[in-house]
């Protein structure tokens, strides 16, 4: 049955696919025909219940992949519909118009990986509130940095090595002898 | 008994300073004995019975700012049943007492919270649970969530532990009744003494303070 | 019908909303016209924070997804993890692991029943169902050492055996909740009030809910019987033998009931799990967890949760930490596109009802 599925995909379409596992189909593929595939995957094969819609972060290659993840309710099969956009200036086609739900994931991967989805509609803010900095699920985003320099912190956690060290200063008591043997130093 | 008008006149309509000496004097209270209520024992009395009173009826806010309100059903129900403690919800803030932090805040929380604290009546007071308010817990490197609490509001009681216990909750309550018992409790004046620290702190945080336009009334 | 139309926040300081998370409402007289929902007020980061973590370490975040469900959320990313890197999982293990799962199902259902009840001004069911909802966290407490929150699932396996008693226990517990749960149903399903408040309201259309990406009971509740525990067998439920409730309508009615029936599926599986018991190790050793790395690749792993199917899209490039975990949660649709189609043509009293029956959990959407 998935040796079918893939014959089927292509013949209409130039992709490099793979059974993963009895019930799993990796699809990779250009980003220009990723909503063609969708759209035929519902329409003509009935894959129409969307699941997931993913993005990974490969700095290192400068680019960012999504993962359209379909789902078959008869046959039960799963098609994974992976492509890699450019990293410095992410455009990827709306596919709202296929699935309505996937308007909450698109909005959701423009405000946190600053991916733009031309056409797509709704606020631009949908989990963060007046944000400045660049989207934070970025690899190159420095969460602890961020959080050190923007909220007050009480001392004591500078490091995780002494923390008991600085319980003891600070209630002036004396480690007892079974906590030094669980302590770090 | 005269029947002389003017007399009566004078003394239905406008009474004389002696007339109303003496008035002040027949109809002072009779509770203390130097005829006045604000001395020092009096106040001592009165303020005795309003802790009793409101330490009896601490209403809390509905309000679940994070995980921690898991553990409210589980109080205020039949097994734990906080109510014997005269503990029991509000729907709206300007009828609560008691506005529980129930674990971590994110920024965009912060900005209702602090809303909602400056809507409640004093005394207000604030219970901070679990050691996501403390020191940050295990969020202690989150870009959205604050790390210690006492410096936006002014807190009464923290409650240590991911999350708290029942019985622990009700343990900072009955810590929350013996502050107000004694009169240490309720950072209202606080917060409205040291504002300015405070909004410093809270717009250091806290970018824009506009809310929506229909919100803003 | 009132013409002027008028904005509404419901939440986030609401007592009918189910956490923390707000619906702005348009409304003609107390007629919904249109629903916008809005998230971010538990928004802690944690996928990002993940990457910063090791792999164990990940479990302390990872149960914290969804507060009133902790447990499907180890167990799937324990499933992932194990996939990608081909970790054999003792029998013994995968049984313990199938009844935590059926247990978190059950007090998660008790915890909904004083929601659902609690919307419609039934308060004491709430006193009830909750109140029992403790005998299980006991249970969870003998076996895990917390209530709420376990990490108890671990990649191989379960962090420890089950303790000497649990199993009887565990019986006695079942046997009470069984009988507990007549009460309920005269107290709720035969009740006029809720009956006349829950028939026809907030319905799903059979033929657009694949579509919508409608999953778990709000899907059973239209006629559809989908389930991951059958399509996509795991752990030890392949070996057990249980049914899958659907009723037909789509309506807060039909919901409730697949609910209803649900537990006492779960009651039967957690029997039958506890009669079959293996005997044998408990876990796979894994590594020293600092220096633990796990073979690059990703899994898409789904596991039947309480509010329906939940998935966890898995990366790993090789290293001592996750590339990347995401969440797909059932709330997720159901709390936004789905709402904002149902709502609308509904009463406001009856918005925090329907965001009942589909089991809203922000902190699942925002994570």
């Amino acid at each position: 049955m998935q040796e079918n599925i893939l014959n089927q995909l292509n013949k209409v379409f130039k992709i490099k696919g793979q059974v993963k596992s009895p019930l799993r189909i990796k699809v990779v593929a250009d980003k220009d025909i990723v909503s063609s595939i969708l759209l035929y995957l519902k329409a003509q094969m009935g894959f129409i219940h969307l699941n997931h819609i993913s993005c990974v972060d490969w700095i290192e290659d400068n680019k960012f992949e999504l993962v359209y993840i379909v789902w078959h309710p008869e046959q039960k099969q799963t098609v994974l519909v992976h492509t890699f956009i450019d990293r410095e200036n992410p455009v990827m086609e709306n596919i709202d118009t296929i699935w309505d739900q996937a308007n909450t994931y698109e909005r959701e991967m423009r405000e946190m990986f600053g991916i733009e989805f031309p056409g797509l509609v709704g606020d631009r803010e949908f989990i963060l509130e007046d944000w400045q900095e660049m989207p934070p699920m970025r690899r190159d985003f420095d969460t602890k940095r961020y959080a050190q320099e923007t909220y007050e912190t009480r001392p004591g956690r500078e490091n995780a090595r002494n923390v008991r060290l600085e319980i003891m200063k600070r209630s002036g008591e004396e480690l007892p002898d079974f906590a030094k043997k669980y302590s770090r130093d | 008994m005269t029947n002389n008008p003017d007399k009566h006149i004078k003394t239905i309509g406008i009474p004389t300073e002696e007339e109303i000496r003496q008035a002040q004097i027949d109809f002072a209270p009779r509770c203390t004995s130097a005829g006045r209520v604000n001395d020092k024992e009096t106040q001592k009395i009165v303020q005795y019975i309003l802790n009793f009173a409101r330490k009896h009826s601490l209403f809390v806010l509905a309000y679940g700012t994070g995980c921690g309100a898991i553990e409210i059903p589980a109080t205020m129900t039949s097994r734990y049943d906080a109510e014997r403690f005269g503990i029991r919800g509000a729907a709206t803030p300007r009828q609560a007492d008691v506005l529980l932090i129930t674990g971590y805040l994110s920024t965009k929380t912060l900005k209702r919270v602090i809303r909602v604290y400056e809507q409640m009546q004093d005394p207000k007071y604030v219970m901070a649970f679990g050691s996501c308010t403390i020191n940050g817990g295990m969020y202690f490197d989150s870009y959205n969530t604050i790390k210690a609490l006492d410096r936006y509001l002014p807190v009464d009681v923290y409650i240590a532990g991911c999350m708290p216990r029942p019985e622990s909750v009700i343990r900072g309550f009955i810590k929350l009744q013996e502050l107000i018992q004694n009169g240490n409790a309720g950072g209202g004046k606080c917060y409205r003494d040291n504002l300015d620290w405070y909004r410093a702190n809270q717009q250091k945080v806290i970018k824009n303070w506009n809310f929506p336009d229909e919100y803003n009334w | 019908m009132i013409e002027k139309e008028t904005t509404l926040y419901l939440g986030p300081q609401h007592p009918g909303i189910t956490g923390n998370m707000m619906i702005k409402l348009k409304v003609k007289g107390d007629v919904v016209t249109q629903a916008e929902t809005h998230v971010g007020y538990l928004h802690r980061a944690f996928e990002k924070l993940i990457e910063r973590r090791n792999w164990l370490q990940s479990f302390t975040l990872l149960c914290r997804f969804c507060v009133p469900e902790p447990d499907p959320m180890e167990l799937t990313y324990a499933r992932a993890v194990e996939q990608i890197e081909g970790r054999e999982v003792p029998p013994r293990a995968k049984y313990i692991r199938t009844i935590v799962a059926e247990l978190a199902r059950i007090q998660s259902f008790l915890l909904w029943y004083g929601g659902q009840s609690g919307s419609s001004g039934l308060y004491t069911l709430g006193q009830w169902s909750v109140g029992d909802r403790n005998y299980i966290l006991d249970l969870f407490e003998d076996l895990t050492g917390a209530r709420i929150y376990h990490m108890y699932m671990w990649p191989g396996g379960v962090r420890r055996d089950l303790p000497t008693g649990w199993i009887d226990k565990t019986y006695k517990t079942m046997d009470y909740l069984e009988k507990r749960l007549e009460d309920y149903n005269k107290l709720l399903f035969e009740n006029a009030i809720f009956q006349k408040r829950a028939q026809g309201v907030g319905i799903i259309p059979k033929d657009k809910a694949i579509e919508w990406g409608v999953v778990g009971p709000p899907l059973r509740g239209t006629g559809i019987k989908h389930d991951v525990r059958i399509d996509e067998p795991y752990e030890a439920y392949a070996d057990l033998d249980f049914e899958v409730p659907t009723y037909e309508g789509g309506d807060v009615w039909a919901r409730a009931l697949v609910r209803r029936d649900e537990i006492k599926q779960s009651i039967r599986i957690i029997r039958q799990a506890l009669d079959k018991m293996p005997s044998g190790s408990y876990y796979n050793r894994i590594p020293n967890p600092m220096k633990w790395t796990v073979p690059t690749g990703e899994a898409w792993i789904k596991t039947e949760s309480v509010r329906g199917e939940i998935g966890f899209y898995v990366v790993s490039d090789g290293s001592s930490k996750p590339r990347r975990v995401h969440l797909k949660g059932a709330a997720y649709t159901h709390g936004v596109s789905v709402l904002e189609k149902i709502l609308p043509g509904q009463n406001i009293a009856d918005v925090s009802f329907i965001l009942n029956s589909l089991g809203v959990c922000p902190p699942e959407i925002e994570r």
